[in-house]
C-alpha cells in the first residue's frame, strides 16, 4: 500500500500544480517580501534622515541679539521675528513649526504635540543649550574665573560600541514573520482544494470507492499541501536574504550592520519554516476537510491567518525570549526562534522541543483527520 | 458470488420543526447475484437504489447486514473487495484537470494493474470505447458522452469482477447510452456480476437477468422481468411496478 500513499501524492501535486490558483498563491506571495523589505527600510530611512529645512521655521516674539543670531545661523534655523498673536496664526498656518516667548528670562516654547514640532523642539533646545552656555561662560569671565576650568570640571567620553542596529532587528523580525504569514497563505488555498473542493466538484467519491486506505489518501494530501508550504517558504526565505542585502547597500540606516545571514542561521530557519509548513499544512486540512464547499472552507481557514501572525508580532512588541515552554507553544515558538536563529543565538534544546512539539501535533491532527476519511460522514454531512 | 442479506441503512433528517427525525432508506433488502448475471434494480427517485449500492459500493457503512463478496466483507478486507468492484453512477465525477490517457494510468496503478500490461490494457480500452480522439485531451474539455466513456473506461482498466451502475445511463443521449448497455452486455458474457440501477424500466427489461423492485426502501418483488410480468398479470416491468404500488407514483 506504499504505492498507493505514492499514486495520492503523485495525483495531488499532478491536480496542485496545474491548478493556477494554487500555483499563484505559492508563487506570487513570497514575491511581496523584497517590496516590504525595501519599503519599510526606505520609510525608516526617511524617518531618521529628516531634513533640517522640514523643521526649522522657528518663531520669536523678541529681537534675537548677535549671538543668539550667531547660533540660529549655525544650527540653519529660520527665523521669523513677531508678535506672540501672529506667530500662533503663522503656526496654526503652518508656516512655522515652532515660535518662543520670552518674559525677562524665562522663555516659553510653543506647539503642539506631532513629529515635526517634535524635530523643531529638539533644534530649539540646542540652541538655547548654546545660548546658555555661551551666557554662563561670560558670567565667569566677568567674574574673572577661567571659564574653561568650570566648563571642564568633568569630562564625559561615550565609548558605546554598536552591538545591535535597531532597525536592522526590526526588518528581519517582520521580514521572518511575514514568511510565516506567505507559508500561511499558501497552505490554505491546496488544503482548502483537496478537501472541501474535491467534495464540492464530487471527485471525493469516486476517490473513496478506489482501494486506497483512508490513512493514504490523507497523508498524500497533507504532503502534497506541505510541499507547496515548504516551496513558498524556501522562495520566501531567498526572496528575504536578498531583499535585505540590497537594503543592506541601498539604505544609511543599516550603515555598520551585516544584514547576511550566516550559513547556519539559513540553515536553521529552514529547519524552522519546514516545521511550520508541516503543522499549517495539517491544521488547514483538519479544518478544511470538515467544511462541505470551498466557500465555507475559507471562512474556517480565516482566523488561522490571524492565529499564525499574532503570537509572533506580540512576541516581538513584547521583547519575549525563547524559554523551554515557550519553545513547545505552536505559532508563538516558530517566531521566537526565528528572532533567536537571525541573531545568532541558536538553541539546540529550544529547536528540539520545537520539532518535538509539531510532531506530536501533527500526529494528533492526522489520527483525527483519517478517523474522519474512514467515515461516511466525510461525504455526507447532513 | 454476491450476497446481501437484511440490509439496512439509518439516516438522521430533520422535520419542518427543525427537529431531529430517523428514518430507513434501506430496510433490510436481501438478494444473491451468481457470477454472469445482470441484477437489475428499479424503483422510483428516493425508493433507496443508490444507498444500497453505495453501501455495495463500500461509500457508505450499512447499519444492519451483511454483505459478502465470495466470502469476503468490508469490515475486514476493504481493499481486497474494492480491487474487485467498479463503481460507475450518473453523477459520478472525476478528475477534469487530467486527460483521459493520464487518469487512466492513474487508476491502473492504483488498482495495482501489472506495470507491463498497463500499455495494452490502456490501448484495449480506448479502441473498444471509441477514445482515440480525445485520448490526450483534458477530460474538462470533454463532452457529457465522453465523459462518461471515459468513466467506463476507469471502471475497466483493472478488469473487475463486480460492477456497480447507478443511473450511469442517466442524462446520456441514445449513442452514449447503447455504448454503456452494450458494455454491460460484453461484461455478462465475462461472467461479470453486474448490478445495475435505473429508473428506465424498459432498459432493465432488456438487459437484466434478475430483477429487485424497491420503493420505499423496500424491496416489494424480485425475479426475473419474465416472472414479476406474469405475477402482476402485466406486459411491462412500468406496469408491474404500478400495480405492485397500487398505481399510483410516489416519486419524491
Amino acid at each position: 500500500m506504499k504505492n498507493n500513499l505514492w499514486n495520492m501524492l503523485k495525483k495531488e501535486i499532478r491536480e496542485m500544480f496545474r491548478d493556477k490558483k494554487s500555483l499563484s498563491m505559492m508563487l506570487i506571495i513570497p514575491i511581496m517580501i523584497p517590496v516590504l523589505v525595501i519599503g519599510m527600510s526606505a520609510l525608516f530611512e526617511s524617518q531618521v534622515n529628516k531634513s533640517v529645512e522640514e523643521y526649522n521655521k522657528i518663531g520669536f516674539d523678541y529681537q534675537l541679539n548677535d549671538v543668539e543670531s550667531k547660533i540660529a545661523e549655525s544650527l540653519q534655523i529660520e527665523v521669523s521675528i513677531n508678535e506672540q498673536k501672529k506667530l500662533e496664526q503663522e503656526y496654526e498656518k503652518g508656516n512655522l513649526d515652532l515660535y518662543v516667548t520670552k518674559k525677562d528670562h524665562h522663555y516659553i516654547i510653543h506647539g503642539k504635540d506631532n513629529e515635526t514640532t517634535s524635530y523643531a523642539t529638539s533644534l530649539t533646545d540646542q540652541f538655547f543649550t548654546l545660548y546658555k552656555e555661551h551666557l554662563q561662560q561670560e558670567y565667569l569671565s566677568d567674574n574673572h574665573i577661567d571659564p574653561e576650568e568650570v566648563v571642564s570640571i568633568i569630562t564625559i567620553e561615550e565609548d558605546i560600541k554598536a552591538t545591535e542596529n535597531f532597525y536592522a532587528n526590526y526588518i528581519i523580525s517582520y521580514a521572518f514573520l511575514f514568511i510565516i504569514m506567505a507559508i500561511t497563505v499558501s497552505a490554505t488555498y491546496p488544503a482548502t482544494d483537496t478537501t472541501a473542493g474535491e467534495k464540492e466538484r464530487g471527485t471525493l467519491e469516486t476517490l473513496l470507492t478506489f482501494p486506497i486506505k483512508s490513512k493514504d489518501i490523507i497523508i498524500g494530501k497533507f504532503l502534497s499541501v506541505t510541499l507547496s508550504s515548504v516551496i513558498t517558504g524556501l522562495i520566501s526565505l531567498i526572496l528575504t536574504i536578498v531583499s535585505l542585502l540590497l537594503a543592506n547597500n541601498m539604505f544609511k540606516i543599516y550603515n555598520g550592520v551585516n544584514l547576511m545571514l550566516p550559513l547556519s542561521s539559513i540553515l536553521f530557519a529552514t529547519i524552522v519554516i519546514i516545521a511550520y509548513s508541516f503543522l499549517i499544512s495539517g491544521l488547514c486540512i483538519a479544518i478544511a476537510s470538515r467544511s462541505k464547499t470551498f466557500k465555507e472552507a475559507q471562512s474556517a481557514l480565516t482566523p488561522i491567518m490571524f492565529i499564525s501572525f499574532f503570537p509572533g508580532m506580540i512576541a516581538f512588541m513584547m521583547k519575549m525570549e525563547t524559554t523551554t515552554l515557550f519553545s513547545m507553544i505552536p505559532f508563538l515558538n516558530y517566531t521566537l526562534l526565528f528572532t533567536d536563529i537571525t541573531s545568532g543565538n541558536i538553541n539546540f534544546l529550544h529547536i528540539f522541543l520545537m520539532l518535538l512539539s509539531t510532531i506530536v501535533i501533527i500526529a494528533v491532527i492526522l489520527s483525527v483527520i483519517i478517523r474522519q476519511y474512514k467515515s461516511e460522514k466525510v461525504l455526507f454531512s447532513n | 458470488m454476491l450476497k446481501v442479506e437484511n440490509l439496512k441503512k439509518k439516516f438522521i433528517k430533520y422535520n419542518s420543526k427543525k427537529q431531529k427525525e430517523e428514518f430507513y432508506a434501506n430496510k433490510g433488502i436481501s438478494f444473491k447475484a451468481k457470477e454472469g448475471q445482470i441484477i437489475g434494480v428499479l424503483g422510483p427517485n428516493g425508493a433507496g437504489k443508490t444507498t444500497l449500492l453505495r453501501m455495495i459500493a463500500g461509500i457508505l457503512e450499512p447499519t444492519e447486514g451483511t454483505i459478502d463478496f465470495d466470502g469476503l466483507n468490508f469490515q475486514k478486507n476493504e481493499i481486497e473487495i474494492k480491487k474487485k468492484i467498479a463503481y460507475l453512477s450518473g453523477n459520478t465525477k472525476i478528475y477534469n484537470t487530467l486527460s483521459t490517457y493520464e487518469l487512466l494510468k492513474m487508476c491502473a496503478d492504483i488498482y495495482e494493474v501489472e506495470k507491463d500490461k498497463i500499455e495494452t490494457r490502456i490501448k484495449e480500452i480506448t479502441e473498444t470505447l471509441n477514445m482515440n480522439d480525445f485520448l490526450y485531451n483534458k477530460i474538462e474539455n470533454l463532452s457529457t458522452g465522453q465523459t462518461q466513456r471515459v468513466n467506463i473506461a476507469r471502471c475497466l482498466i483493472h478488469d473487475p469482477k463486480y460492477y456497480i451502475l447507478d443511473e450511469a445511463t442517466s442524462g446520456l443521449d441514445i449513442i452514449s447510452s447503447q455504448i454503456i448497455l452494450e458494455f454491460i452486455k460484453k461484461e455478462k458474457q465475462k461472467g461479470k456480476i453486474i448490478l445495475y440501477s435505473t429508473h428506465y424500466m424498459e432498459e432493465a427489461e432488456n438487459i437484466c437477468d434478475q430483477v429487485m423492485m424497491i420503493n420505499k426502501g423496500e424491496l416489494m418483488k424480485e425475479g426475473t422481468p419474465e416472472q414479476i410480468k406474469k405475477e402482476t398479470k402485466t406486459t411491462n416491468l412500468r406496469d408491474a411496478f404500478f400495480a405492485l404500488i397500487g398505481g399510483a407514483s410516489n416519486e419524491e
